[in-house]
């Protein structure tokens, strides 16, 4: 498991992730992860709760930088550089791997804000006319446009939750980044606007790098390229068990242990 | 990796007998109706029990609203030394008399009318009566519209009409049945005598009921004529000449039926009259106006109480030569300025001739003046009058010592002396050395007014009724002052005015105001919280974002900050006397800035107060803070550092604008605990007693509830009253400060939502 045996795809890798180990105080959450993910594909991290997923993904954005106790060892390498070296700016980072989290959080700003706020503060240099444009291809893009059209400065809370989920995933994609972090999107949501957030990550696949964690194993079978399993060892810290294509994964999963978790014997 | 156990069995049956074994230690049916019912019971007496609190609460907070209402309004007795209402009048009664062309003063209106009759460009004040006499040469103008006719007179829409009375006293009433007799034989026959003379009589009913009083007064049957023959002895009757036709018709009447004595009527004016009645040399007085406070006080120095009757009503008239064409009606301004200001009649109304205006007038001691003086000029006070006025007053009023002193403390004009010689001035205001005992500036007119009322007018409330008393006793309250405080004036009066806003604070509590005050509250609170505020949140924001709560040393902190919350404000005030007025005294008296002056060179200033303020609010604007910024949720916090703002950008995009309600909610808390705060400053040094306004950060100080402290340690009752009206006033800034805060953080609050 410390080599890079997880190596399904082959060809040009957006990030990637070597000898990864996390820890909350002395507590190892994650241990020895070797991963990288191909460009322009959906890649699902599946596994039972407390397996590290999420500490995973949330690694590949520094995000675990928040958690004051959090300590990450290894490396993730984003454009061949360790974005856990000292010189390296989280902000520099998390302006290139955008990320949608579980829950819907918009800001308590209007929903043309909640788009524009991110190109703004990075840089935007468009005039007015250049961000309506991009609000609008934005949400067009997440697929809430037409929900959402004729009340574009009313407050982005009095959207329904998949509508606000989606005004997330417009909000991420507003500042073009490289890569999607998306930590369960549709786990907060019902079964329609699950779909419709499965088939927006299909339509986004199309410009960005998508990582997607699930708790859902039809989403994941559905909706992605490869598939990650992660467990919980006796140590209680996540390791990575299986990565392969999706379909090999799910119909002849190289592992036990993955088999019995997909057909759900546990977890 | 096989070492986890599968789950390969179902999970057991549970075991039917446990459920019946607790089922069995609950209670049965009827037992579950019963616990029920306790239970609610139980509940019900909680429910009772927090009403009965609020209740009390409610109950206890109005009648303290109610106590301080009580306390600000109510019945006084009111002595002053000299009327502010007399001076005013005294001012415009010498402008009167010393406008141009007075051709006659005098106090009789016949010769008035003779000289009116005689002029073309005469014009003049005189009683009716005269001015019927004289009705071919003279003609009366219209005021406002109205002429003077027995119908306006009567409904009183003419405004220059005053009332006919006779004075007497009840001692002199049973000493002498003669003068009760001829008073009596008045009040029958006003009616019928004033008619003939063309004069206006009091209404009948009017009349005959002050008859049928005073007779039952006197002992005598109210429904008998009185019979002249019976008696005999002096009447001695003095004052006003517009009432003097009538007395001297009655008196022949009088002594026609067969009255023995002598009756010596004089026609000296009202004012003349009364002073020969408080001096005991007169036993009537005719009046054309009721009695003043400072002339009832001179009877009473006599033992005199005055006693009156009213018998008519009499219009001054505003008479012109009937050869006069363009004059016919005037208002309250034009009559102002013909009698005071205008040299010609041009000057009154454009279009009237350039001629000078020639002026027929009664004297000081006249009624007739004191009612045109009162109608044309009623209603200024002593800020309308000119400044140069004023100071005449100041110094025809006061002892040429006090007058020297004050003008020593500071001029009344730049240039010279009013009260004291021009070597003195030489000596001390213009000598090449500092001129000490001798302030540059003179004085401004609003401190000279001031002056007046305290060192001329000195009111002084002798004593004072709640407001409560005052709605119900008010009857016996009249009475009982009338009896106690004869002299003084016995009035409603509401503690809470605008004067009482607008004026400094003064030694005498009828006087004293709450501007300095205010000012000075306002000062302190604005310094508090432009200090308190930044400083707070920023320490908030770094111990809620940047902090690493981890480290003993934040933690340590955290907790001191919790334990500042709750430390007396005192200790504070004993924090900023030591830092800020003593430590940082070069900063806080302004001596570093070149500001300030040598009374606030101990550093007892608005700044250091402010500041003393500020480290008070600090916990509580940190705490309340603290709690805001953490219940932003953190979810917020990543959706922007996600997007790769930085944390800075995530603070005051999206932390501060969330908590800005609650950290505003703690500025409020924050600001109504200072501006109630009287321990910490009174350490600090706000002044107790101050009559300058705060001027900027270093100036000396006092503040609302200091103020109020120190008026309610002072043993007078009026203070107390004024103690009252000024808790109001700091309820009403404590409401409108907080109105507008909440206010801000409304509208702060929609922006985001």
């Amino acid at each position: 498991m410390t080599t890079l045996a997880h190596d399904p795809s082959g060809g040009p890798f957006a990030i990637e992730a070597q000898a990864l180990n996390i820890y909350y105080g002395s507590f190892r959450a994650v241990k020895d992860i070797n991963l990288r993910f191909s460009t322009h594909k959906i890649t699902a991290l599946i596994g039972p709760s407390g397996c590290g997923k999420s500490t995973v993904l949330r690694a590949f954005n520094r995000m675990n930088d928040l958690i004051p106790i959090s300590r990450t060892e290894g490396t993730v390498l984003f454009h061949g550089k360790n974005i856990y070296d000292a010189d390296v700016d989280p902000v520099q980072v998390r302006r290139r791997v955008g990320m949608v989290f579980q829950k819907p959080n918009p800001f308590p700003k209007t929903i043309y804000e909640n788009v524009a706020w991110g190109a703004r503060i990075n840089g935007f240099k468009g005039n007015k006319a250049d961000m309506d444009a991009l609000v609008e291809e934005s949400l067009r893009d997440a697929a809430v446009w037409d929900d959402v059209k004729d009340k574009l400065f009313q407050s982005g809370l009095s959207l329904s939750g998949g509508q606000q989920q989606r005004l997330c995933i417009a909000r991420a994609i507003a500042t073009r980044p490289e890569l999607i972090l998306m930590d369960e999107p549709a786990s907060a949501l019902d079964p329609i606007s699950t779909l419709r957030i499965e088939e927006l990550i299909q339509d986004l696949k199309k410009n960005y790098t998508i990582l997607i964690v699930t708790h859902n194993m039809q989403q994941a079978a559905r909706a992605s390229d490869y598939t990650a399993f992660f467990n919980m060892d006796t140590d209680r810290a996540g390791y990575l068990v299986e990565y392969g294509q999706t379909d090999q994964v799910f119909t002849s999963p190289k592992s036990e242990m993955t088999e019995q978790y997909i057909t759900g014997r546990f977890g | 990796m096989s070492d986890r156990p599968l789950p390969t069995e179902t999970p057991p049956e549970p075991a039917a007998e446990q459920g019946d074994r607790f089922a069995a230690l609950y209670p049965s049916e009827e037992g579950i109706r019963a616990q029920v019912a306790r239970r609610q019971r139980v509940a019900t007496g909680w429910r009772v029990a927090f009403l009965a609190a609020t209740s009390l609460a409610v109950v206890i907070l109005s009648t303290l609203l109610l106590s301080i209402i009580n306390q600000s309004f109510g019945l006084v007795a009111e002595q002053t030394d000299i009327p502010e209402a007399q001076l005013v009048a005294d001012h415009y009664k010498s402008q009167v008399l010393g406008a141009t062309n007075v051709l006659l003063a005098t106090e009789d209106d016949a010769d008035i009318a003779a000289g009116i009759a005689a002029d073309a460009n005469g014009i003049g004040l005189l009683g009716y009566a005269v001015y019927a006499d004289n009705g071919a040469a003279l003609q009366a103008l219209s005021v406002d519209g109205v002429a003077p006719t027995a119908e306006t007179v009567a409904t009183g829409t003419y405004p220059l009409t005053r009332p006919l009375l006779l004075y007497s006293s009840a001692a002199i009433l049973s000493d002498k049945p003669q003068v009760a007799a001829f008073l009596l034989y008045t009040l029958q026959h006003a009616e019928e005598v004033m008619s003939e003379l063309g004069a206006f009589p009091a209404d009948a009913t009017a009349l005959a009921e002050q008859a049928a009083a005073l007779a039952t007064t006197l002992g005598l049957d109210p429904a008998a004529p009185i019979d002249p023959a019976a008696y005999e002895g002096d009447i001695v009757i003095s004052g006003s000449s517009t009432l003097n036709p009538v007395t001297r018709e009655i008196a022949r009447r009088f002594r026609g039926e067969g009255f023995q004595g002598a009756i010596k009527i004089s026609s000296v004016g009202t004012v003349a009259g009364f002073e020969a009645f408080c001096a005991e040399s007169a036993d009537l007085v005719d009046a054309s106006r009721p009695i003043t406070t400072v002339e009832t006080a001179a009877c009473a120095a006599n033992n005199l109480t005055p006693l009156s009757v009213q018998v008519g009503l009499d219009p001054v008239v505003v008479a012109v030569n009937s050869a006069n064409t363009f004059a016919a009606d005037v208002n309250g301004e034009q009559l102002a300025a013909l009698f005071t200001t205008a040299t010609n009649w041009s000057e009154v109304v454009a279009g009237w001739p350039a001629d000078a205006i020639h002026r027929f007038l009664p004297t000081t001691d006249s009624g007739t003046m004191d009612v045109f003086v009162n109608t044309v000029f009623g209603g200024r006070t002593l800020a309308d009058l000119p400044y140069d006025a004023l100071v005449q007053i100041f110094k025809a009023n006061v002892t040429a010592g006090r007058c020297r002193a004050i003008e020593a403390e500071q001029r009344f004009y730049a240039d010279s002396f009013v009260c004291d010689t021009e070597e003195a001035f030489t000596a001390r205001c213009q000598s090449d050395a500092a001129p000490t005992g001798c302030v540059l500036e003179p004085r401004d007119k609003g401190s000279l007014v001031a002056l007046i009322q305290a060192d001329v007018v000195n009111p002084v409330v002798q004593q004072a009724w709640f407001l409560a008393e005052s709605l119900f006793r008010r009857e016996e309250i009249m009475a009982e002052a009338r009896q106690a405080y004869p002299t003084a004036d016995v009035h409603f009066r509401r503690w809470l005015t605008l004067d009482f806003l607008t004026r400094p604070q003064s030694s005498q509590p009828e006087l004293a105001g709450v501007r300095t005050a205010i000012l000075g509250s306002l000062w302190v609170v604005a310094i508090g919280i432009l200090v308190g505020f930044p400083v707070g949140v920023g320490a908030a924001i770094y111990l809620e974002e940047y902090a690493d709560k981890r480290r003993r040393f934040n933690r340590f902190i955290q907790t001191n900050i919790n334990n500042l919350a709750g430390v007396p404000s005192i200790i504070y005030g004993l924090l900023g006397l030591t830092v800020f007025v003593r430590v940082l005294e070069p900063i806080t008296s302004g001596a570093v800035f070149g500001v300030g002056d040598a009374t606030t060179a101990n550093g007892r200033t608005i700044l250091s107060a402010g500041l003393t303020l500020a480290l008070l609010i600090l916990p509580v604007i940190i705490i309340s803070a603290q709690e805001a910024i953490k219940a932003v949720p953190s979810s917020l916090r990543e959706a922007s550092l996600g997007l790769g703002a930085t944390k800075w950008q995530t603070i005051w995009n999206h932390v501060v604008p969330n908590a800005i309600g609650g950290i505003m909610t703690g500025v409020i808390l924050a600001m109504s605990r200072i501006i109630g705060e009287t321990a910490p400053l009174v350490v600090v040094g706000a002044s107790t007693f101050i009559t300058t306004d705060p001027t900027g950060p270093f100036s000396k100080f006092t503040t609302l509830p200091t103020q109020i402290f120190q008026w309610t340690s002072r043993p007078q009752q009026t203070f107390l009253l004024i103690a009252g009206a000024a808790i109001i006033v700091l309820l009403v800034l404590l409401f409108i400060l907080n109105a507008f805060a909440i206010y801000l953080r409304n509208r702060y609050a929609r922006r985001i939502g």
